[in-house]
């Protein structure tokens, strides 16, 4: 079996709150395969966004290793991860965390400033990403101008403009009325279908996980069993 | 390039509040350029001054006359090929309000000691060959509409004038300076005409207040004022015997320490803005905390967003700053004509542009180093978890 894309070793995350310390993540092991959608679940406050920052990059393990897309993110000073963060990773968050005072396509086109493309192909990689989740046409809108569904498609778009190997999806559907969340989860699956990329989605929704291929459940600091969605919910039909 | 679109996004988000910001800038980068521009002005006498003209007074005070038989003694000293009595009179015009100098003195020696005064209207045969005839400068013939061959009434206040008709003159030459050496808006007379009528009227020989002395081309400058002072040790009275630049420099400090005035509201301004920037640019970085986090999440680094800060803090500054720098200069032509006699030779010189623009570069730089430095501690997961 090739290296995974996700692994961490005995990894400890602790909080200190008001002289006692909160142990978060207590010695969490987890390997994640490339190319595989996983939900992660678990109670509020289990540490699930927590996790998930570490993984990528926002923050750092008090012990442990953490390996992703084949760095050691320990042995990476601030810029250099920053540097790794803009080449394999994407983020989505609940709340869109688009910037209000960029439009739709310059908040896809913001990580790519961080490669070497030209002017016009960022713009080209922009304007593919936005018509990647369906928002041609919405290129100079700004988000306010935008519905929440559109905005976190927008974070989508944002998110794969570097094109990263590594998705990592922070409860994107909690804001989202029905309609709009599973366009988002169509979105995340097709991504992962096909564009390969490995995917690690926080969520509390049941049906959402249902559209992950494995889920993974944490709980008391340590990663609970892995359940391997037989047949993943099919999205509504897509040609 | 996205960041730079960012930064102007960020400015004109708050429009009310960078208006404001950048109309005080203007508004003080304008004063300190206009206020340092006034002081050049003042010194443009200590400026334009030769290195071979002396100057030589009592070593008690300027206000203290010296007498006229020591001119012969000063004039035996090696080195000096021309020496003028240069008296101030004092006199005010019975009409116009305004005041300007008159100074007494030796006519014949006046174009050797001062060749940057040069004779646009008459000349000075002229004004030798008319007793009361005087030479007077462009700029004031202009003020009060003065044409040449016109008689000039003034009132002696220090040197009453004489019975009937008082202390009249005849413009029998009119003057521009080359120089910033020479004002433009005095008046010079016959010292014959000044001590006759002193003799007269007060029934005394006036002395001078300065002799006015220019050496030999190669002459030791400072050997001369030696050997000047050297004179009259042992009385009746000493002297001091300076240059022309440091003589005009004592009355750039004699109107009240001008310069420190100066800069002490200058000082007052800058501070003032510096403090409105460093305000706008913290209330700016609270706003733009929530981004900050979503731009090192995308993988701008810690030093980029940093960057972001003070390219805004720059921008900020520097469109208020030039802007008051270009008023500055702009307004030049207008104030030079506004403030007239009082500050001949007002300039916003190329030095107090280079100096104001050093300045613009400073506050803006003082303004976003600190939202700058903070924004580079940030750490993301606290940052994206403060509310917008
Ligand atoms: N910076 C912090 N300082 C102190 N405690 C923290 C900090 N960040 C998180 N915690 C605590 O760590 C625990 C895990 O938080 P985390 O946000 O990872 O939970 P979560 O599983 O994502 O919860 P939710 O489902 O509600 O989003 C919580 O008890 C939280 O209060
Ligand atoms: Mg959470």
């Amino acid at each position: 079996m090739s290296e995974p894309m996700i692994a961490a070793r005995r990894v400890f995350k602790r909080y200190q709150r008001g002289g006692e310390t909160l142990t978060v993540l207590d010695g969490l092991d987890l390997e994640m395969e490339e190319g595989r959608f996983y939900a992660l679940m678990g109670p509020s406050g289990s540490g699930k966004t927590t996790l998930l920052n570490l993984i990528g990059g926002l923050d750092q393990a008090d012990e442990g290793e953490l390996v992703v897309a084949g760095a050691n993110l320990a042995d990476l000073g601030s810029a250099d991860l920053a540097r790794w963060r803009a080449a394999n990773v994407g983020f989505v968050f609940q709340g869109f965390n688009l910037i209000p005072v960029l439009t739709a396509l310059e908040n896809v086109e913001l990580p790519l400033t961080l490669t070497p493309l030209s002017k016009k192909e960022r713009r080209d990689h922009a304007r593919f990403a936005l018509k990647l989740v369906g928002l041609e046409g919405r290129e100079d809108h700004r988000p306010q101008q935008l519905s929440g569904g559109q905005e976190q498609r927008v974070a989508i778009a944002r998110a794969i403009a570097s094109d990263p190997k590594v998705l990592l999806a922070d409860e994107p559907t909690g804001d989202l009325d029905r309609k709009s969340a599973s366009d988002v989860l169509d979105l995340l699956a097709r991504l992962n279908e096909e564009f390969k990329k490995t995917i690690l989605m926080v969520t509390h929704d049941p049906f959402a996980a249902a559209r992950a291929s494995l889920v993974v459940h944490l709980d008391k600091g340590q990663l609970g069993r892995i359940e391997r969605n037989a047949a993943p919910a099919a999205p509504a039909a897509r040609s | 390039m996205v960041s730079f679109k960012l930064v102007r996004r960020y400015l004109g988000k708050h429009k009310v509040r960078s208006i404001l910001t950048i109309g005080s800038l203007v508004v003080a980068l304008f004063l300190l350029c206009m206020l340092r521009s006034l002081v050049v002005a003042l010194d443009a006498g200590v400026r334009g001054a030769k290195r071979d003209r002396l100057v030589v007074q009592s070593a008690v005070s300027l206000f203290v006359d010296l007498p006229q038989s020591y001119q012969s003694k000063i004039a035996a000293v090696e080195g000096i090929e021309t020496i003028c009595k240069w008296q101030w009179f004092g006199g005010r015009h019975p009409t116009e309000e305004a005041f300007f100098a008159q100074f007494a003195v030796d006519m014949s020696e006046l174009p050797k000691l001062y060749p940057e005064i040069a004779i646009v209207e008459g000349s000075f045969a002229d004004v030798a060959a008319e007793r009361r005839g005087c030479v007077v400068g462009r700029t004031l013939a202009k003020t009060f509409n003065w044409q040449l061959g016109q008689t000039v009434p003034l009132l002696g206040t220090i040197f009453p004038g004489p019975p009937g008709d008082g202390w009249q003159f005849t413009i029998k030459a009119i003057y521009e300076p080359t120089s910033s050496a020479v004002d433009g808006n005095t008046l010079f007379f016959h010292w014959d005409y000044f001590e006759e009528t002193v003799e007269s009227t007060m029934g005394m020989t006036p002395g001078t207040g300065t002799y006015f002395l220019r050496t030999a081309p190669d002459a030791d400058q400072v050997a001369i004022a030696g050997a000047v002072e050297q004179l009259f040790d042992n009385g009746p009275q000493r002297v001091t015997c300076s240059t022309e630049a440091e003589f005009q420099a004592q009355f750039v400090s004699m109107v009240g320490n001008v310069p420190f005035f100066v800069a002490a509201i200058g000082g007052g301004v800058l501070i003032a803005i510096v403090l409105a920037c460093i305000n706008t640019m913290l209330m700016a970085f609270r706003e733009q905390l929530h981004d900050a986090g979503i731009l090192k999440a995308v993988g701008f680094t810690d030093g980029s967003v940093a960057g972001l800060m003070l390219a805004e803090s720059l921008l900020l500054c520097g469109l208020g700053g030039f802007g008051g720098i270009a008023l500055a200069k702009l307004s030049e032509p207008g104030l030079r004509a506004a403030l007239g006699s009082m500050f001949p030779g007002y300039e916003v010189t190329g030095e107090t542009l280079l100096l104001a623009s050093a300045l613009t570069l400073a506050v803006g730089l003082v303004a976003g180093v600190v939202p700058a430095l903070r924004a580079r501690a940030l750490r993301v997961v606290e940052a994206l978890r403060s509310v917008e």
